[in-house]
């Protein structure tokens, strides 16, 4: 059993578009997916800005179960399963579906089923909720729905570990197929906007009100957004019998727990340094290989100044030469699908060679005093990236990619 | 590269039957049940009064006075089994500073609970008064971390939610890491509690049994008179350990995880032919992860909870994977009195199969009268049964998809 | 409302959402320093007091608040009606 593993498609549901090559454009060109909040009134609050995905038909996707019995977090990971299976020139009849598995990270499930049941129970009209609501609104419903429209018979499994979930799931999923026990998995994460995330955020003083701009010195916090990332992966040797593009190779992973606070980042970065740590030893690699982080950079005070504390602690002087950037500035923070997106960027940073810019960088904070690539894309060759994430609870992950040629 | 064993060195257990492993073994032998009316929420309207509700649950029994606001039902629940956890298998705080040690947790809903009464009170009083506190829990990660915090679990913290059989899942995810050298000590295991919010879609899709059932509102698992489960909550966590570390700090072995596998079945329980199928392949996984032929699995803990279709479909499935040699297997079905406690339901069969390990009697299930045409498992009985049993075969099956199977052997004496 | 019936519902929040009795919340603590509370703690209490009093503090003034009179004083100058 060959146990590197490769990605060998991508599918994306994001706010600045759907699909790999529209996002991708896009996010080179800095485009930004925050706008006014649709999905729900936002007038009894004090922020109204959000990434919400637009022009989402979920009958294109879902073509095997019924869209309309699915909730939306469901729908962005079926359309982005299926997006990455065609990328990946994958014929789904021709697997052996009891070694096709999937592996999903979320942070909410499916809040937007959980609000319907509690609208019906304030308005005391819970007939309005019936018996198809127990297939609807458990979180693991996500993966299954995925596999249930595939006919994937393998593993299946959901981890919610809040904003870092999309690691955690690529993560298990590298874990199974090195362990022999699938032959290509689906891996990544899903969240749908929701009232009671915007809420809570809010509640919490972390939302902007305009735009996210990370490592900037007037940051004033994140913008809640949604969508879906999801990876194929597959063993070096399948993927180059059936001529593949390879994208890049998942190379190892860390991951951490803080141990401290249930919203708050230890104080030192310590935890996320860490995870940064076992994903260089796993994937044996040293800090002065890494050419490029994927920022978790959420855009509120304290995450971007921890984030650059624990970069420079464990990097010391290369910390200053890595060029580190938060897509978060464009597409906001999509929850438990965030860390899958951003996966998926780095593959293509590494098979493209072009790394996407932090907008909204117009006056870095002192303290944030990396090379954040401020306002616009660059060239660059990535033979190693790094993706970094940091979730409420205090669950940190790091995902490392390595360019194909680097795989003998 | 070869795999590090993975043993079994100790226990916590929250359960309506006991808060130790002796406690729930007994009480699941002497034929006790947890089914009872709910008091935690009003049932009216509801098709179902009944649960297994752990009445009067007080964390500062086991967490000492302590602010507990932070903490909703299901952390407090998840935090109170993992100090039993440590304390059974020896480890103290001052271990953990040295040697990390990290936490695997299924659940199915987590807070659901928590989430409903954040977005309730928001809906009613406005979203400015939402409340910060209940927003850190309505992230379905908030249990593990938060009993990472209370017990200062700094190795890897994960949450898995795959429904039913998540607790087994996340156990068998624990021993993966374990075996392949990425952790040396993880707690693992399973937590849901009984809440209206999770009771409703149970109730609502008519998995819950009623009040015609000739034995009462009683789940009957394989019985011909099962008519539904009824949903349970509690929480048990086991310590595993990579077998070279519980030897150098000379601690007890209680077992040892074997073998695990799992599959999903797409049908999600609608079309027998693939749901006993996919049964039958994370048990013949889980056998040949363990290099165990199925004559040498000594007895069952099976997942039946007297769902119709459920029970039989396991049966089946259990028949198929052993090639039909079912006659002389001792079974159980634990959920005939503890309810099905959903994300805790496999660690409780785990650890109530370990008792049986260490006292030889396997529980009998409750009520259990008479079973269907050609049921092939005929050791399935109400009395308790002697057992010696070597290795054990625990199933968790979602009603909706998930299977998954983890075999446990003896620990040394 | 007088300052000291304020003072009197800002502690009971405060004993609900800590455990901390009332008659073991000094009038003038500090919350971080005096009661070692955290800050989601903080802001539960912050948050608890708004509802309790039906006013609506900023998020500026939400940061400011470091002890109970802190506390006090902001609900006090909310419940206040400004003069035409």
């Amino acid at each position: 059993m060959d146990r590197r593993i490769v990605i060998t498609g991508i599918g994306v549901v994001t706010p600045i578009g759907i699909g790999c090559e529209q996002f991708w454009t896009n996010l080179l060109e800095g485009k930004s997916g925050i706008a006014p909040v649709k999905s729900f009134d936002t007038s009894a609050y004090h922020v109204h800005r959000g990434a919400e995905v637009k022009e989402f038909d979920a009958e294109q996707y879902v073509l095997n179960l019924d869209a309309a019995h699915l909730g939306r977090a469901s729908q962005f990971a079926i359309a982005a399963a299926r997006l990455a299976l065609a990328d990946a020139g994958v014929e789904i009849g021709s697997l052996d579906r009891k070694r096709a598995g999937v592996s999903m990270g979320t942070t909410s499930g499916e809040p937007r089923e959980v609000e319907r049941f509690d609208d019906a129970y304030v308005s005391k009209n819970m007939d309005r909720i019936g018996p198809e609501f127990l297939e609807l609104y458990p979180c693991h419903v996500i993966a299954a729905h995925v596999a249930s429209e595939l006919n994937f018979a393998g593993v299946n499994t959901m981890i919610p570990t809040a904003c870092a979930a999309g690691n955690y799931a690529i993560a298990h999923a590298l874990d199974v197929m090195r362990a022999g026990r699938a032959d290509l998995m689906l891996a990544g994460g899903s969240d749908a906007f929701s009232r009671i995330t915007f809420t809570g955020f809010a509640r919490l003083g972390a939302v902007a009100p305009e735009i996210c701009q990370p490592f900037d010195r007037f940051r004033k916090g994140m913008i809640p957004g949604e969508g879906a990332g999801v990876l194929v992966l597959e063993p070096l040797d399948r993927a180059r019998r059936r001529g593949a593009r390879i994208y890049a190779e998942v190379a190892g992973y860390g991951l951490s727990c803080d141990a401290h606070h249930m919203t708050a980042a230890h104080p030192e970065g310590a935890g996320a340094e860490r995870a940064m740590r076992h994903a260089l030893a796993d994937s044996c690699t040293n800090p002065e290989d890494i050419d490029y982080i994927s920022a978790h950079g959420t855009g509120t005070a304290t995450n971007d100044r921890l984030e650059t504390i624990a970069v420079k602690r464990l990097f010391r002087d290369e910390a200053y030469r890595i060029p580190i950037s938060s897509i978060k500035s464009m597409i906001g923070h999509t929850m438990g699908a965030a860390s899958a997106i951003e996966a998926a960027v780095c593959a293509l940073a590494v098979f493209n060679e072009r790394i996407p810019p932090t907008i909204n960088l117009n006056d870095p904070d002192p303290e944030c005093d990396l090379d954040y690539v401020p306002n616009f894309a660059r060239k660059l060759r990535v033979n190693v990236a790094m993706n970094n994430a940091y979730a409420f609870g205090g669950n940190n992950a790091s995902l490392i990619l390595r360019k194909r040629e680097l795989l003998n | 590269m070869i795999a590090n064993r993975v043993v079994v060195t100790g226990v916590g257990v929250i359960s309506p039957l006991g808060d130790t492993p002796a406690r729930l073994h007994d009480s699941l032998c002497r034929g006790l049940s947890a089914i009872k009316p709910i008091k935690l929420f009003s049932t009216a309207g509801l098709g179902c009064p009944l649960g297994g509700e752990i009445s009067d649950f007080d964390a500062t029994k086991y967490l000492g006075q302590r602010n507990l606001r932070p903490l909703d039902r299901t952390s407090r629940l998840v935090t109170s089994a993992a100090q039993l956890a440590l304390d059974n298998a020896g480890w103290s705080i001052e271990m953990r500073n040295d040697q990390e040690v990290g936490l695997v947790l299924g659940t199915m809903f987590c807070s659901v609970h928590t989430i409903s009464e954040f977005d309730r009170r928001a809906l009613e009083a406005g979203p400015a008064y939402a409340s910060p506190m209940d927003f850190s829990n309505t992230v379905i990660n908030a249990a593990a971390g938060q009993t990472a915090i209370v017990h200062n679990l700094r190795e890897v913290n994960t949450t898995i939610s795959t429904g039913v059989t998540s607790g087994l899942e996340a156990i068998s995810y624990a021993t993966e890491r374990i075996r392949s050298g990425r952790a040396r000590a993880l707690l693992a295991g399973g937590a849901d509690e009984l809440c209206f919010e999770s009771f409703y879609g149970f109730d609502r899709a008519g998995l819950l049994c009623r009040s015609d059932n000739s034995a009462g509102d009683f789940p009957i698992p394989f019985d011909k008179r099962r008519n539904g489960s009824a949903l349970g909550e509690g929480a048990a966590l086991l310590m595993l350990e990579d077998v070279a570390l519980a030897r150098e700090r000379g601690a007890k072995i209680l077992g040892e995880v074997v073998g695990h596998g799992s599959s999903y079945d797409c049908s999600r329980g609608r079309e027998s032919g693939q749901s006993i199928d996919a049964i039958a392949s994370a048990v013949r996984q889980a056998m040949n992860d363990a290099f165990l032929l199925p004559h040498e699995i000594d007895c069952v803990s099976a997942s039946a909870n007297g769902s119709q279709t459920g029970d039989r479909h396991e049966a089946e499935g259990i028949r198929a994977a052993l090639n039909g040699q079912t006659h002389k297997l001792p079974v159980t079905a634990i959920k005939s009195m503890l309810g099905e406690t959903l994300g805790a339901s496999g660690p409780m069969q785990a650890v109530a199969l370990l008792e049986t390990m260490r006292s030889g009697i396997l529980p009998g299930i409750l009520q259990l009268n008479e079973v269907d045409e050609d049921f092939p498992l005929e050791l399935a009985q109400s009395d308790n049964q002697e057992a010696d049993v070597i290795n054990g075969l625990i199933n968790s099956i979602g009603f909706d998809g998930h299977c998954c199977s983890l075999i446990l052997s003896r620990g040394e004496a | 409302m007088s300052t000291d019936e304020i003072r009197a519902n800002v502690k009971k929040s405060i004993a609900k959402i800590t455990s901390i009795s009332f008659d073991e919340i000094p009038d003038h603590a500090s919350y971080k320093d005096d009661l070692q509370l955290d800050s989601l703690t903080i802001l539960e209490i912050a948050v608890d007091a708004e509802y309790q009093f039906q006013v609506k503090l900023s998020d500026d003034d939400l940061g400011e608040i470091r002890t109970v009179d802190d506390t006090v004083r902001m609900v006090q100058q909310y419940l206040t009606p400004v003069a035409a």
